[in-house]
């Protein structure tokens, strides 16, 4: 006889995801190991964090619990440890905080504040009692109790960050996609500029194609690689590409653009010519340009955009940076930075930090999503790049770029996606911030070339 | 107490080999559920088999083949960790409980035990078998004990099954983006023997149902395919094209293989089908096979780089330096790519069950790590497969790692169609059909 899960290898795979790619070991089975309370706790107990299954019909319910499983009966738990959720067929997952509360009968499922009861399992008569509006909410039949056929216990192993791991796996897919409608309904504060067009620029290597494509994957569905990313010894982007990015395969554009650039060098002569900054900048420069790192572009090029309007411009410039050669950049590079960055502060063009790599990206966000930490934005790094371009902290940024097929996050999105909505509302202030005259001047000659 | 094994990666890996592709779930741990038989047999009785592991100065385990209950006799096997090796016996059957003491007195048992007071006690056969120092009490720090479960149970193989054929059913359906082309054309490159023309045949195989040889495939030293093929797929035996098509081309060599001019106007669709490679020239306009004005049709859409994944460490450096010229001059084109190893069944350890699970297998993450490092490729754009070669039966764990990994293909064969620049897809293709179209009416009316 071998003990083997209910959970079709699919819905192992979905829950593993759900749960933040952790591994599960059954540890228990109803029907093979006894119904009762007693049975399930000494299989149970001291077990580490664990998921509760329930299978009715085809419906699967779970229940999570942070701690360990009491060795014996006992009353209520901590707050936050817990929380329930279900996998129907092919819908979405409700999740609710609880906290537990056991009895030789029955373990009982409150609200995480006590005052609520939700759910209940009575293991010895297979019953599972459902709050009334929760059924409904779960297009349940509307019975208060249902007979389960199974129970299953398995043991969740690879939880990254205990500490906020309840409130980030209850919020995050919501807030995922709350986001996600935020940035395809939004609109540049001109009318005159239909998108924005956010400028990448930073040293070779540091993850600017990347952070295009991650952008790209999340609104595609699945992994993308428009853009040729790689490592060499010189840049691999060699031709100045203005990306639109469509919602979906068949959807409508995005309101942003992307303008991915050659990789800065600290040499002179190789990767991008400090010359054609303020070209591209002002929107003179074609999509498409091959770079020519010796010199740059000139209003002789066939495809020089000699007058631009207000919305070929650049709106936004995110300087990309690995996080981790942060505190050893050489001063050539800090040199020829604070040259690019005379250029925008020129331009009048609104600058972010955009800081990649950032393998701890689980702790980067409160655990509400809306701020990043404090733990965070005083380490070291963040500080040095504040104090060399003197830009503020809350403008920098920090992401972790999809580097392989296999792993989506809702937390890795949600940091990539508040990242551009950080852009987009740096963006936005600039464009307010654009006197009048320079509008109108803008205006003015855009429509003398019509 | 944390529930987390103390056995090592490697260790885990020659005990799956030892039990014949078993997945281990830690079930007990001394130091969380207490150092007490009852606890155990309460914890890990009708579990089905079960591994009882004892951490000393060596790792000595215990399998219990059947279903352990505390009472009925099962014949066990034990064994010893040495360094790299692993020494065992069987004895019994015994009744589990036994092994534990029960309430036998102890100087009868050849192998005992004692949880409480944490030491083994076993006769002196059996040390000299298990290669153990000459003691008759061991003692031992940590004692676990994991269910036992087959790696690919008829579970995973169900589950396996219902994946492969959605992707089957994803790739019929599959359309190329914006229905720019009628179908997507992949060209395989990489060095000789590298398995360019094997993978071919497994996607031939994979829509087939069982294994097919079209092309032909050998290891001599330079290369079996000297001709350039572009093989169209049908859906099962006389269904209908599949809507790619596989391009195969001469293998790459140091010396001698496939010229870095050929390369280049294959992509562009110059190079028809059958045409005989000359590793001394390339192929010159005027040519049978050379076709003046290729369509984006022609093109190709998306590039595989072929190795083989036991030796790309291997490369020779002329070989690296090769492929970083080609990677360059596709960079330029903006040619998609990605990179393809194959014979991933042959890396060291495997076990078939671990290809279910392939991107999340140690080596084979480590596999990538060293790819990307060497040549540079994106760790996201490295697929892995395990192509037919000596099978005569298809089986759903081999087809599904092809079958991903042709779809990631036409993934990026959509990217590179969606970033062509305007004119070259709406004007000129669109043009260019209509002018082939009034060519052909012209020639058949």
């Amino acid at each position: 006889m071998a003990v083997t899960t209910r959970l079709t290898w699919n819905e192992e795979k979905r829950l593993q995801k759900l749960l933040g790619n952790v591994s599960l070991s059954l540890l228990y089975q109803s029907s093979v190991h006894g119904c009762s309370i007693k049975d399930m706790l000494a299989r149970c107990s001291c077990q580490g964090s664990t998921i509760t299954v329930i299978y009715l019909g085809d419906n699967i319910f779970g229940a999570f619990l942070l701690e360990h499983y009491p060795k014996t009966v006992q009353s209520v738990r901590k707050q936050n440890s817990s929380f329930f959720f279900s996998l129907q067929n092919n819908k979405t997952t409700a999740f609710l905080n609880t906290s537990l509360k056991i009895t030789d009968e029955e373990l009982a499922f409150h609200s995480s504040n006590h005052e609520e009861w939700f759910f209940s399992l009575v293991p010895k008569k297979h019953k599972l009692w459902l709050l009334h509006s929760l059924g409904k909410e779960l297009a349940m039949n509307s019975y208060h109790d249902y007979s389960y056929r199974e129970c299953e216990v398995f043991r969740v192993e690879g939880i990254k960050n205990e500490a906020n791991y309840v409130s980030r796996i209850t919020g995050a897919t919501e807030y995922r996609n709350m986001l996600l409608e935020h940035l395809r309904a939004y609109k540049p504060c001109v009318d005159l500029v239909p998108e924005i067009r956010i400028l990448l620029l930073g040293p070779v290597g540091s993850g600017k194609s990347s952070f295009f494509n991650s952008v790209k994957s999340i609104f595609q569905g699945h992994v993308t690689r428009q853009a040729t990313v790689g490592s060499d010894i010189t840049s691999i982007t060699e031709m100045y590409r203005i990306y639109s990015i469509k919602d979906g395969k068949e959807g409508k554009s995005l309101p942003f653009m992307i303008c991915d650039s050659m990789g800065l060098d600290e040499k002179d002569g190789v990767g991008l010519c400090m010359g054609d900054i303020p070209h591209i900048l002002k929107g003179c420069m074609p999509d498409r340009y091959q770079f020519n790192p010796h010199q740059p572009i000139t209003s002789r090029h066939s495809d020089f955009i000699i007058s631009p309007s207000l919305k070929d411009r650049i709106h936004c410039v995110a300087y990309v940076l690995d996080i981790n050669s942060i505190n050893d950049l050489s001063s050539k590079m800090v040199v020829k930075f604070k040259q690019v960055q005379k250029e925008v502060l020129n331009c009048g063009t609104a600058q972010v930090v955009l800081l990649t790599k950032v393998n701890n990206y689980h702790d980067v966000l409160q655990d509400n999503f809306l701020n990043m930490k404090k733990s965070i934005t005083s380490q070291s790094q963040v500080i040095n790049v504040h104090k060399m371009l003197n830009i503020p902290i809350s403008n920098i940024l920090m992401v972790e770029n999809y580097a392989s097929v296999w792993e989506q996050d809702p937390v890795k999105d949600i940091l990539i996606l508040s990242v551009l909505r950080q852009m987009l509302r740096a963006a936005d202030n600039s464009l307010e911030d654009l006197p009048l005259s320079e509008t109108g001047e803008i205006l003015g000659q855009s429509e003398l070339c019509m | 107490m944390a529930m987390t094994t103390s056995l090592t990666w490697m260790q885990e890996k020659i005990l799956q080999i030892l039990l014949r592709g078993k997945k281990f779930s830690l079930l007990y741990k001394a130091s969380a559920h207490e150092f007490s038989p009852s606890n155990l047999f309460e914890i890990c009785c009708n579990q089905g088999p079960i591994l009882i592991l004892i951490y000393g100065d060596h790792v000595i385990g215990a399998y219990v083949s059947e279903n352990c209950q505390r009472e009925t006799p099962v014949s066990i096997l034990l064994f010893a960790f040495q360094e790299t090796e692993i020494s065992r016996c069987k004895i019994g059957p015994y009744e589990p409980l036994k092994l534990f003491g029960g309430n036998v007195c102890e100087s009868n048992l050849e192998f005992y035990i004692n949880l409480r007071k944490q030491k083994v006690t076993m006769n002196l056969k059996l040390i000299k078998i298990l290669n153990l120092p000459e003691c008759s009490n061991i003692s031992f720090q940590e004692c676990e004990v994991f269910r036992c479960e087959d790696l690919l149970d008829t579970r995973k193989i169900q589950g396996v099954t219902v994946l492969r054929e959605s992707l089957l059913s994803a790739l019929r359906t599959y359309k190329p983006y914006k229905e720019l082309v009628h179908q997507t054309r992949i060209l395989l490159l990489g060095p000789v023997g590298a398995g360019k023309s094997s993978f071919f045949n497994s996607v031939k195989s994979v829509f087939r149902g069982h294994v097919t040889h079209q092309a032909l495939v050998g290891s001599d030293t330079t290369g079996i395919t000297e001709q350039y093929r572009t093989y169209s797929i049908k859906d099962g035996k006389d269904g209908k094209s599949l809507p790619f098509i596989l391009c195969d081309s001469m293998g790459l060599d140091e010396e001698e293989g496939m010229c870095m001019g050929d390369i280049l106007h294959i992509l562009k669709g110059h190079i028809s089908d059958r045409y005989q490679f000359n590793f001394t020239k390339p192929i010159t306009p005027g040519h049978g096979n050379w076709n003046d004005f290729p369509l984006l049709e022609d093109r190709i859409h998306c590039v595989a780089i072929v190795f083989d994944a036991n030796s790309v460490e291997d490369l020779s450096s002329e070989m690296v330096a090769k492929i970083k010229r080609i990677r360059r001059e596709m960079i330029k084109c903006g040619m998609a790519h990605v990179v393809l190893l194959t014979h991933v069944d042959n890396m060291a350890l495997i076990r078939k069950g671990d290809l279910i699970d392939i991107y999340r297998y140690m080596p084979v993450k480590l596999k990538l790590e060293a790819v990307h490092e060497k040549l540079g490729f994106a760790l996201s754009d490295i697929l892995v497969v395990s192509n037919y070669t000596s099978e005569w039966d298809v089986d759903p764990v081999k087809d599904v790692l092809i079958l991903s990994a042709l779809r990631q293909m036409l993934w990026a064969a959509d990217d590179f169609l969606e970033d062509l620049p305007l004119e070259e897809t709406d004007i000129r293709s669109k043009y260019l059909t209509r002018c082939a179209r009034e060519e052909n009416d012209y020639v058949n009316p």
